[in-house]
């Protein structure tokens, strides 16, 4: 006799309708995790959601713009069915207009929307969602950017509400140790997706990789005490990713 | 991109296709070629502590290879599945290959279940840039089914099969490594104490290798990544290190693992304690900050593994070096000749 099956984690993915997001979903479908994927995008979202079902996943796509509140509590609602959030990846980010237009000219409307999306959204999700976290002593991942240290002309905007997100992670780490969960902060490098596309418009960009360059990283992180992990941040295309010994 | 080197050194090497023992001699009966500045000197690996210095730190992996090459079966027929990488209990980077001297990728589609070992498996993602290699769910004990049906990984140049004890060293405590972290082999007990009489002693890292796949065409060296592969420093290791070049001793490594795992703890200052993975490139032109000197065997014209040597001195001296091994008879592979480098 098989001992009864054990619960299968539960991850929400936002942004996870291409890109980055579309290949962490698809990397944690395969791995054994129950899925809910959110992104603006419905066709793509349902395209993806589809194929991931079609190998036998478990996967719910929610379509929505995560700077909405009514799509947060949609989220919460589709979370409490599971109970419990094992990984919260918080991938859904805003450019700001394409070409990158240098920060004294930056139209302050679409700087407004970039810290929306890219600081106060993974925040509210982390608060309407804390308490499926703490149940699960989950993980929330967010996906930062070398432009949060880089002072790039033209990534000042970007750059700055991902500077902002690290530290928002890092102030998280510290303040929901106690409740047991775990924040990580993730600057995957440059890739090949259609956010650095908009980043250089009219640039050939086929130089940076396809985002599953990263696979590896997310293989390793994944399987890491999350307690070790919580408070730091890491480059997935970097030399190393290291724990102290 | 071509490799010079590359070219350079295949002709008219010999090779290693039996252990040292099923050729006669003892395990540290292996010839050891010193290389020094232009200088390339005959040696016996047993003269090793007369080349050191009181002072001088030895720096070996403690990782012990594993019986990785397991029979798996499935849609595509029968096959073996090398394991490469432990991610997780569950989860490896693995070479799916029809044998031990043919090459796979096996057609396995994504999702596609099969047996491994008496183990259910299923390939759950590509492995970025390297067809040959996947990510591969495994349910069940591994180790259990390695223990009973795996065996080491080996490839077609060598004349028999041998049992996991041949490749281990006496180093070997830490299960994990796809491939025997070789340049260790030649060490005994008698010389380790040797060593120790010397004032010289011998401190360990933990680098679990990945698999070679050695009949990659290295007229391609492109296409042999250096991937990630798991490493840890130890505090002890790292106090070791750091009080060794303070007081100008020289740090040795023993195997080019041992040079990415402590390459890869260099914090810009010092060498940290640390674990994670690694996937450093050394070559030439990205500095060796930590490690002196490098005692290795002769290794396949792969293209990471001349980059990182050419980096201790090189790439003339290098090609220099290996040149003298070619015309003095020196033997290749894992269970070959060994190769001091040595800073002039």
């Amino acid at each position: 006799m098989s001992a009864p099956a054990p619960r299968r984690p539960l991850a929400l993915v936002t942004g996870g309708s291409r890109g980055l997001g579309e290949v962490l979903a698809r990397f944690l479908a395969a791995e054994g995790f129950d899925l809910l994927v959110t992104a603006r995008g419905e066709a793509a979202l349902s395209r993806g959601a589809a194929e991931l079902r079609a190998r036998g996943a478990n996967v719910e796509e929610v379509p929505g713009d995560v700077a909405d509140p009514v799509h947060r509590h949609e989220l919460r609602r589709r979370v409490d069915r599971h109970g419990r959030l094992d990984l919260l990846v918080n991938n859904a980010s805003e450019l700001g207009p394409s070409p990158l237009p240098p920060l004294a000219e930056h139209p302050l409307p679409s700087l407004e929307r970039v810290f929306q999306v890219n600081v106060l959204a993974p925040l509210a999700l982390v608060q309407e969602l804390l308490p499926p976290l703490a149940a699960a002593r989950g993980t929330v991942v967010n996906i930062s950017s070398d432009a949060a240290l880089g002072g790039y002309p033209g990534w000042g905007g970007y750059g700055a509400s991902k500077a902002a997100l690290d530290l928002v992670s890092l102030t998280l780490a510290h303040e929901l140790e106690d409740q047991g969960v775990a924040v990580v902060s993730v600057d995957p490098g440059d890739l090949r997706t259609t956010m650095h596309q908009a980043a250089y418009p009219g640039t050939d960009i086929s130089d940076r990789p396809t985002p599953d360059v990263t696979l590896p990283f997310w293989a390793w992180l994944l399987h890491q005490d999350p307690r070790q992990l919580s408070g730091h941040r890491f480059r997935a295309q970097a030399e190393r990713w290291e724990v102290p010994a | 991109m071509t490799d010079p080197l590359a070219d350079r050194v295949r002709p008219g090497r010999r090779e290693a296709d039996r252990t040292p023992e099923d050729r006669g001699i003892g395990r540290d009966g292996v010839r050891l070629l010193v290389s020094r500045g232009p200088e390339h000197e005959d040696r016996r690996f047993t003269d090793l502590p007369e080349l050191l210095r009181p002072g001088d730190l030895v720096v070996v992996n403690e990782s012990a290879t594993l019986p990785a090459s397991l029979p798996a079966s499935g849609g595509p027929g029968r096959f073996l599945l090398n394991l490469s990488t432990r991610y997780a209990s569950d989860l490896w980077v693995a070479e799916s290959r029809w044998a031990y001297d043919r090459p796979g990728p096996v057609p396995l589609e994504l999702g596609e279940a099969f047996d491994v070992a008496g183990v259910r498996a299923f390939r759950i993602a590509p492995f970025p840039g390297t067809p040959r290699l996947s990510f591969y769910r495994i349910e069940g004990d591994v180790g259990r089914a390695m223990v009973e049906r795996g065996r080491p990984i080996r490839y077609g140049y060598l004349a028999r099969e041998y049992p996991l004890e041949a490749y281990q060293t006496i180093f070997s405590r830490v299960p994990g490594s796809a491939e025997m972290p070789s340049a260790a082999r030649p060490f005994t007990s008698a010389l380790v104490d040797r060593l120790a009489t010397a004032g010289v002693p011998v401190a360990p890292i933990v680098l679990h290798t990945g698999v070679s796949s050695l009949e990659l065409d290295p007229a391609h060296p492109e296409e042999i990544p250096v991937y990630p592969e798991p490493f840890e420093v130890p505090r002890a290791t790292a106090e070791l290190v750091n009080r060794t070049r303070a007081t100008r001793g020289r740090v040795i490594a023993v195997g080019t693992t041992v040079v990415r795992a402590l390459e890869s703890a260099w914090d810009g200052c010092a060498v940290s304690a640390i674990r994670g993975f690694t996937r450093l490139y050394l070559k030439p032109g990205r500095p060796v900050r930590v490690v002196d000197g490098l005692l290795t065997g002769f290794h396949e014209a792969r293209s990471s593994h001349l980059e990182l040597l050419a980096s201790f001195g090189g790439a003339e001296r290098l090609a220099g070096a290996y040149r003298v091994a070619v015309e003095r008879g020196y033997l290749w592979h894992e269970f070959g000749d060994s190769h001091l480098l040595l800073p002039n």
